[in-house]
């Protein structure tokens, strides 16, 4: 948590929700607002708006000093086990390997672009134990899973988010297409 | 797994496959096609498998990227009229779905004669019925036809450039809302036009005469084009 105006705001990723980070993600990807603009209004989706910063007087070296502050985040490690609700969901056994089925929902959901893909994409990754593969790629038990793993960590899905953009990286630094037309 | 180690192990029908899936927009389910394809397994089999080992396959295939060499010289110049309207019709559709096609168009049976000469086959045959023949034959063995052609096409075309008329871009529904009835009527006889463009030639060519469409079809292609352009230039 860091300190912001007497409030604490979360700024680790054992802090954030991933709702949370996926707001914080949009806001930065929103290329009509200027970098300061972008730390403004993710300080105020965490809980300090932009009329306290300007009541309180908040000068510019201290709103540097927030953000600063702010993006000192520790690194999360890979979490293979999850309960919620009373049923445990699990990402792999001994060590993570995306499987081609699970890219391949990946990359659909990722080409979509929708609101609210990143927790859509660990809902696909984590799977219920007592369930069978049919269920793990059901569309409804996707949709399902996609608001429970939406109120879960940013711990949970960040170290996958990076592991699965290394993989895309990849996919297309090997694919040079040069074709007859 | 055993993998294609280079053209010459791809046959024309894997080549039409692949060269459809690039209508997939997904990178990694379109390279998971491509495998299916190139190695015979379903894509079903192949999501057991983790992307990682994907990867290394699609490494090794590498060269699915890259055109497929081009093996054979072909004389285009020595076409019949015939043959080269056929050409025409299925370059101007997708020359790629229709290289079998195309392919049984230009490759012809052939045999000795008396002055050891060699004979082709006359272009008696339908191209539809041939076309599997050529399926199975791995892509190199027919794939330079496509560049040979296009090439020969665009110089055949400079050549008698007088004899073409300019092709017109295809009107949208926008270009054509605010013009007059007459102007769209126009339109209209252009398309039917340009629709029986070559079946107008062969029939003036035969002077109305039907019965020697078939006759004038055998005759070479330059012959034809060159008389025709003579025809034009003394206005015969």
């Amino acid at each position: 948590m860091v300190e912001i105006l007497g409030k604490q705001i979360p700024n680790q990723l054992d802090e954030l929700t991933i709702q949370q980070f996926e707001d914080i993600t949009e806001i930065h990807n929103d290329s009509s607002l200027d970098i300061i603009e972008k730390h403004i209004k993710v300080f105020e989706l965490l809980g300090v708006s932009e009329d306290e910063m300007v009541e309180a007087d908040v000068d510019f070296e201290t709103f540097k000093k927030y953000v600063q502050e702010f993006n000192q985040k520790t690194d999360a490690e890979i979490i293979k086990e999850i309960e919620i609700d009373g049923y445990t969901y699990k990402s792999h056994e001994e060590e993570f390997k995306l499987s081609v089925k699970d890219m391949k929902v990946i990359e659909k959901i990722i080409n979509s672009k929708h609101k609210g893909y990143l927790s859509e994409l660990i809902a696909v990754l984590f799977k219920r134990t007592d369930l069978s593969k049919v269920e793990h790629y059901d569309k409804a038990h996707i949709k399902h899973k996609t608001k429970l793993f939406r109120e879960q960590k940013a711990a949970v899905a960040v170290p996958y988010l990076v592991y699965i953009g290394q993989k895309f990286s990849k996919q297309i630094e090997n694919a040079t297409t040069e074709v007859v037309e | 797994m055993l993998l294609p180690k280079s053209w010459n192990d791809i046959d024309v029908l894997q080549f039409k496959e692949l060269r459809t899936l690039k209508d997939i927009p997904e990178l990694f389910s379109r390279e998971i096609e491509a495998l299916a394809t190139l190695t015979g397994l379903p894509s079903e089999e192949l999501e057991d498998y983790d992307v990682d080992e994907i990867q290394k396959f699609m490494k090794e295939l590498h060269w699915i990227n890259s055109e497929p060499p081009k093996k054979y010289k072909l004389e285009f110049n020595k076409l019949t009229l015939g043959e080269f309207i056929d050409i025409e019709y299925f370059f101007s559709k997708d020359y790629i779905e229709n290289i079998s096609e195309i392919a049984a168009v230009c490759y012809k049976k052939t045999k000795k004669n008396e002055w050891k000469e060699t004979i082709y086959e006359p272009y008696t045959y339908s191209p539809f019925d041939r076309a599997y023949l050529f399926d199975e034959i791995p892509i190199p063995n027919i794939y330079g036809i496509i560049p040979e052609y296009l090439s020969f096409r665009d110089n055949f075309m400079k050549t008698y450039a007088n004899l073409f008329e300019p092709e017109f871009e295809e009107e949208t529904e926008e270009d054509i809302k605010d013009l007059t009835p007459e102007e769209k009527k126009e339109i209209q006889e252009e398309k039917k036009i340009k629709k029986w463009s070559w079946e107008r030639l062969l029939y003036s060519i035969c002077n109305e005469d039907l019965t020697k469409i078939n006759q004038v079809s055998d005759l070479s292609l330059i012959f034809v084009f060159n008389m025709l352009s003579m025809k034009k230039e003394l206005n015969l």
